[in-house]
């Protein structure tokens, strides 16, 4: 047992309620109940902080009723994962169910335990001599220190936390949250892959845009051996992804996550939009595009085919998208287009508009030229996901005339004079 | 369907652009007041309607039914672009060559649609001209005129209806400019715009 870094953890958890034990007195006391009376380390630090308790005044932990469902020392109170609070010492049981590889030496053992209640990530310190953790077993961990770490709650495994097996049958259902319910940590959900966005960082395998009823999430997959990619539109269910928190926007990492895909179909809300009104601008970038081939790329490449970040690609893949404004005479809104989208506002399919790169004197040009005059001044409805002040388009529609909206334009012209 | 990041920069999608309004020819030609909104360089310039609404920038659909060249060093193209109830005036000089090159390949008479930017100029002989510097110039069918018409019909309603309600500080200046024009007139040029359309 580190008798000095558990004499300063329990110090500073009394700091934390404004005393100031003494840390080298808990040190000599823990050393003398183990060393000289056999003590368990558990039950040695339990029975230094309910002694401190009394002397501050304070309830003792482990006193709340829930505590000592069984087994020895078990110093500290029995919790569900989810209510563990920072700067808290429990005593849980759950499951493995994801084991990274330690960030530093000093580390043994991290990843994900979890339970009915929710997952936490842990942490083993190398020091505490606790033996390895099977993914996928169940353990009962007493006396670890719950703390936080840029606001995500971590589960500490210390010298002073006895780690045992359980080896009973036990099911565990992990119940997916609605998207609008996530917070900094590790969270379960079922979503819809709405939107593949362009890795933009070599060790980026994928991200993109994830939305379930309740709204959307940002996502990443970082390159690692065995890591596939999602498949855009399909559904799926996601088991223990970390949720990171970067300026008030929640993203999920999901390298350590458990992922299934499933049969069945989401309606995605939240950010969808819907405008009417005329293409008053097409910008430059639109038409016919060549992007970069390498897996997870897909970056527009210049004129020159050069990628930004993989240079020159001669082996480039064509692609149609539309960017412009939409004007409905009291707002402008950012517009961006997809293939298939283009495809019928356009009536040039892909192939047609590759026909013509390659044919006309013009090349590219005479692509974004025939769509320009296809589109540009026509009144139209798109429909799509707003993001960024930009409505990415995935349905159009012409507006045609409406003689309804005629008769009622000419009664409130007709109408009794103002 | 995929979509890049790179392909939604940020600065774009926050920048507001200012809308394109929608006003009859007869509405455009009473203008006769321009003003600047800041005093940078780069501040727009706005023509203040009449009915009470600045405008840095017009939508028209019309029927073009005169095109000039103009100019042998700096070449440009003026235009006439009708309807239902007046002229625009649309020229596209060699700082839109975008625009001069589509005003240059379509030939008379075409229902056309125009994104441009009004300008007010007082002519030698004391008289205003309102002429609309054109960004694009597209050929269209006789269904987005028609379309047209309602929308710019529905825009002036509005206007007049709310000029007579609370005045924005817009509302205001245009009573100052315009003391002589009752925005009602606007109401019955919008009614036989309206009824010129056949049904
Ligand atoms: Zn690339």
């Amino acid at each position: 047992m580190d008798y000095s870094e558990a004499a300063n953890r329990i110090s500073r958890k009394f700091a934390q309620g404004g005393q100031t034990p003494d840390v080298k007195k808990i040190e000599g006391k823990l050393r003398r109940l183990v060393d000289e009376f056999g003590v368990q380390p558990s039950e040695a630090e339990r029975s230094v902080i309910s002694e401190l308790s009394k002397e501050y005044n304070l309830p003792a932990p482990g006193s709340g009723g829930s505590s000592g469902a069984g087994g020895s020392g078990g110093g500290t109170q029995e919790k569900k994962i989810a209510e563990g609070v920072p700067g808290e010492w429990v005593t849980i049981e759950g499951k493995i169910v994801a084991l990274s590889a330690p960030a530093s030496p000093s580390i043994a053992q991290s990843g994900i335990i979890a339970d009915e209640s929710g997952a936490i990530r842990f942490v083993v310190w190398a020091k505490s001599n606790a033996p390895a953790m099977a993914e996928g077993s169940w353990y009962r961990i007493e006396s670890a220190v719950v703390d936080e770490y840029k606001g995500v709650a971590n589960l500490k495994v210390h010298s002073g936390t006895t780690i045992k097996e359980i080896t009973e049958d036990r099911s565990l259902i992990p119940a997916p949250a609605p998207i609008r319910d996530l917070r900094p940590g590790i969270g379960s959900v079922r979503v819809k892959f709405v939107q593949e966005w362009e890795a933009n960082h070599e060790r980026m395998l994928q991200s993109g845009l994830l939305g379930d009823e309740s709204g959307t999430i940002k996502f990443v997959i970082w390159k690692e051996p065995g890591k596939e990619r999602l498949v855009p539109g399909a559904v799926y269910s996601i088991f223990y992804a970390q949720v990171d928190e970067f300026n008030g926007r929640l993203s999920l990492n999901l390298n350590a996550a458990t992922i299934l895909q499933e049969e069945g179909e989401i309606a995605v809300s939240g950010g969808e939009s819907t405008f009417t009104g005329a293409i008053v601008h097409i910008a430059p970038g639109s038409g016919i595009i060549k992007r970069c081939p390498v897996e997870g790329c897909n970056r527009a490449l210049s004129r020159q085919n050069y990628c930004p970040v993989h240079e020159i690609q001669p082996k480039f893949v064509y692609d149609l998208r539309i960017k412009g404004w939409l004007d409905d005479g009291e707002k402008t809104h950012n517009i961006l287009i997809q293939r298939d989208v283009v495809e019928a506002l356009t009536g040039i399919s892909l192939a047609q508009a590759q026909e013509i790169a390659e044919n006309n004197p013009l090349g590219m040009d005479e692509v974004f030229l025939q769509m320009r005059d296809a589109v540009l001044g026509r009144y139209i409805t798109c429909h799509g996901r707003e993001i960024d002040g930009r409505l990415l388009v995935n349905k159009c529609d012409k507006v045609a005339f409406a003689s309804s909206d005629h008769t009622a334009l000419l009664n409130r012209a007709g109408g009794a004079p103002s | 369907m995929s979509t890049n990041p790179h392909d939604m920069p940020r600065r774009e999608g926050a920048f507001e652009r200012e809308p394109a309004r929608r006003v009859f020819a007869a509405e455009l030609r009473e203008c006769r007041y321009q003003f600047k909104d800041g005093e940078d360089e780069k501040s727009p310039t706005f023509v203040l309607l009449p009915s009470g609404e600045r405008s840095n920038r017009i939508f028209i659909v019309g029927t073009l039914t005169e095109k000039t060249r103009q100019g042998e060093q700096n070449m440009f193209y003026r235009g006439r672009v009708v309807d239902p109830t007046g002229t625009f005036f649309v020229m596209a000089g060699s700082y839109q060559p975008e625009a001069m090159q589509q005003l240059a390949k379509i030939e008379p008479p075409q229902f056309v649609a125009v994104i441009g930017k009004p300008n007010l100029y007082q002519k030698p002989d004391g008289s205003w001209l309102v002429s609309v510097r054109v960004e694009s110039i597209t050929v269209v069918d006789m269904d987005t005129r028609d379309i047209w018409v309602l929308d710019a019909a529905k825009h002036t309603l509005d206007r007049v209806d709310a000029f007579a309600k609370e005045p924005t500080p817009d509302i205001l200046k245009a009573k100052e400019q315009y003391p002589t024009i009752d925005p009602s007139l606007f109401r019955k040029i919008a009614y036989d715009a309206l009824a010129q359309i056949k049904i």
